[in-house]
């Protein structure tokens, strides 16, 4: 018995030529790298000679003999939990509120003016700003009698001011994700919802919030990512000072790669860092996708 | 098909002909210094023909110096000449990337510049290059503050030191330092509490390692005492670590202990009152005191193939002209820095009052080369941490001490 299976006209590797370029793309900019650096973390290399095979030392180094590391995975943690807890709801809240106001469109670009700003220029604004002697808000305080904080010398303070300056950073953008999906909901449903006698706040959570639960949970989930892999705010405001209170893990592994040009240790810092960001998200994906 | 051979060809031609072209372009010379800095010593380059073999500047910062070399050298573009910072030299080195000294540049350097210089440019034994800019720290006072809290001459121990910070030191009504005693460097490197240590432990008689780089002497007696003083400027509320001493121009500062290289920024903060208002004097550590030194100094690529002609132009820019300063000198004297070449300084116009302390520690010996040991930066940055934990008093300076010990003898068991 045979059978004949008409497919169509062969279409060869055409395919594959038109894939092609994203494909080079991928393997060059993506896979080589990651492969590259997952080797890397079982090597000791400086860039400057050729790397030699240690095994599972630079894991081991950094997970049992390096207190430094650790503590930079706590201010990375602390870090992340304190711009989502805080920065979601923000920018939430400000979507909200602009949704219903005259001119919203202005007071959304206002908001999002600090994405449009170099990071480094906002760091350094904010160091004038939050200065301990010379900082505006000291020096009002001051004026008013009071002794203002250690923004940025006083290590819990630091690590805070960092967290506040991210959120400030940030909330535009994600305000922008939510005030999509909140123009995006239906009015027909609040006219139903306030004829069968919702008040504001009822209808803000059991019609709102549901309906906009696919913007939260990709909000949410960026935004942790983004917390825990961002550095570039702390490396120009603290630079992860004082006293290593506002290290996070990039900013260690960083410094560990480029300038005490331990390259095997730093991958092994930055793919530990992968597994837990990786594993982290993919819970809170769920968790967040299965309520919805 | 013939046209598309001769494009591959012409490819081929082209990959292959760009090193033997590279072979024969101008040596370069990768230095920090802006071109505008660097301008004196750009126009040598520009004017250099010898035998054929000219030269180029090449500009990378001094922050990214490093990495750019590594970068550079991974794909094979290389500079012939460096200068480099004395406290990369020792991985330099132990990777093969610098080239040894030949012997008649070995004896120009021993006969032409101060000892405790060469030693900045010295590896195990072993001479790496020129010592092209020096940096001593000494103690600057704002003369106007101490007069001004009935001190007359800048201290000569540690007491005195204490008393005129004591003195000077106001607060306002919040409880903050307004006019701080003293202050120490906020810098990214660590070096700001890091230097001046340096300083009291070689004042102490000690060094902050073994000659052989095998153990660390952070646990000794004299970097105790190092540590405990200048913790206690802190602790005893004569300055905090939100005062910075690169806030010294402002005038809000009494003391620091400073490179010589700030004069500029302290300059122009003091305007006309300068000269009379800032005084350099030694580390306020009695009769034997000692000071650190860091130098760059100019070495010649391993890889490079033109490693003959690049040495003589190194000697070329570092050599007296007719009787009067080098290339090099004449560059460091624009830029207000020093140098250990006693040809320069002999034919350099006389120091003025601020200078003249740099360069007599540097003359009588009493600056000592910062060590040449390998990672450097790293143990500097963990000597930094340690000691703002002890002058923070999260930690007593015992601890911290005994803590940094161990963990720098953990970078040095991997290396010696």
């Amino acid at each position: 018995m045979s059978s004949v299976r008409d497919d169509g006209p062969s279409v060869g590797a055409a395919p594959w030529v038109f894939l092609a370029p994203l494909l080079i793309f991928v393997a060059v900019f993506l896979i080589l790298p990651l492969g590259f650096s997952v080797w890397l973390s079982f090597t000791r290399w400086n860039p400057l000679g050729t790397p030699s095979w240690v095994g599972l030392r630079q894991f081991e180094y950094l997970l049992t003999r390096d207190a430094d590391f650790w503590r930079s995975i706590v201010n990375t943690f602390v870090f992340a939990f304190g711009f989502v807890a805080v920065g979601v709801p923000l920018s939430l809240g400000l979507a909200f509120v602009f949704s219903r106001a005259r001119g919203k469109a202005v007071w959304r670009s206002i908001y999002y003016l600090p994405q449009l700003t170099n990071v480094v220029a906002i760091a350094y604004i904010w160091q004038f700003v939050l200065d301990d002697r010379y900082g505006a808000i000291n020096r009002l305080l001051g004026m008013a009698g009071m002794r203002g904080p250690d923004w940025l010398t006083d290590p819990g303070m630091a690590l805070v001011s960092v967290i506040l300056v991210m959120i400030w950073y940030d909330a535009g953008k994600n305000m922008l994700v939510f005030s999509a999906a909140l123009e995006a909901v239906d009015g027909e449903i609040y006219d139903a919802a306030t004829l069968d006698g919702a008040g504001p706040m009822r209808t803000l959570w059991s019609v709102t919030l549901p309906i906009i639960r696919p913007a939260f949970v990709f909000v949410t989930v960026t935004s942790f990512i983004t917390g825990m892999g961002f550095f570039a705010l702390v490396l120009a405001m603290t630079g992860g000072g004082p006293r290593g209170a506002t290290e996070v893990t990039a900013l260690y592994t960083y410094r560990m790669a480029f300038e005490d040009l331990r390259m095997g240790r730093a991958s092994a810092g930055a793919l530990i860092l992968f597994a837990i960001i990786g594993v982290l998200s993919a819970v809170q994906f769920r968790a967040l996708r299965d309520r919805a | 098909m013939s046209r598309q051979m001769t494009s591959a060809a012409a490819l081929a031609a082209a990959t292959f002909a760009a090193p033997v072209a590279a072979q024969d372009g101008p040596l370069t010379v990768a230095m920090h210094y802006t071109q505008e800095q660097a301008a004196p010593l750009i126009a040598c380059l520009d004017g250099y023909d010898a035998a054929g073999a000219t030269a180029e500047y090449s500009q990378i910062s001094y922050r990214d110096y490093l990495q750019t070399v590594l970068t550079g050298r991974l794909g094979g573009q290389s500079p012939d000449i460096y200068n480099v910072y004395s406290i990369w030299a020792a991985q330099m080195v132990d990777n093969g990337v610098l080239a040894a000294v030949p012997e008649d540049v070995a004896g120009f350097v021993r006969d032409g510049y101060a000892a405790g210089t060469v030693d900045a440019a010295t590896i195990d034994g072993t001479l790496w290059g020129v010592p092209t800019e020096v940096s001593v720290y000494m103690l600057v006072s704002n003369m106007a503050l101490l007069r001004e809290a009935g001190i007359e001459t800048p201290p000569a121990t540690w007491e005195e030191l204490r008393a005129a910070a004591e003195a000077v030191t106001t607060r306002n009504d919040q409880g903050r330092i307004e006019t701080a005693g003293f202050a120490f460097a906020d810098s990214s490197t660590g070096a700001g509490v890091v230097h001046p240590f340096y300083a009291l432990t070689f004042s102490e008689g000690s060094d902050v390692y073994t000659d052989d780089f095998a153990e660390a002497n952070l646990d000794g007696g004299a970097a105790l005492a190092a540590l405990t003083r200048e913790a206690g400027l802190v602790q005893d509320g004569l300055t905090d670590l939100s005062i910075d001493a690169y806030d010294f121009p402002a005038g809000g500062i009494g003391m620091m202990i400073m490179a010589n290289w700030y004069e500029s920024a302290i300059r122009e903060g003091f305007g006309d009152a300068f000269d009379t208002d800032v005084a350099v004097s030694a580390i306020p550590m009695g009769e034997d005191w000692k000071t650190l030194q860091y130098a760059f100094f100019m070495g010649v690529d391993s890889a490079s193939e033109r490693q003959e002609e690049a040495w003589a132009l190194v000697e070329y820019l570092n050599a007296p002209r007719d009787g009067g300063v080098s290339c090099m000198g004449e560059m460091l004297e624009g830029l207000g820095a020093l140098t250990a070449n006693a040809a320069d300084n002999a034919a350099m116009e006389a120091p003025d009052a601020f200078t003249a302390p740099f360069l007599a520690a540097l003359d009588d010996g009493r600056a000592i080369s910062q060590p040449n040991v390998m990672q450097a930066a790293e143990i500097e940055g963990m000597m930094a941490q340690a000691f703002e934990r002890a002058m923070a008093g999260e930690t007593t300076p015992e601890e911290a001490l005994q803590t940094l010990d161990a963990e720098v003898e953990d970078i040095l068991f991997e290396f010696y």
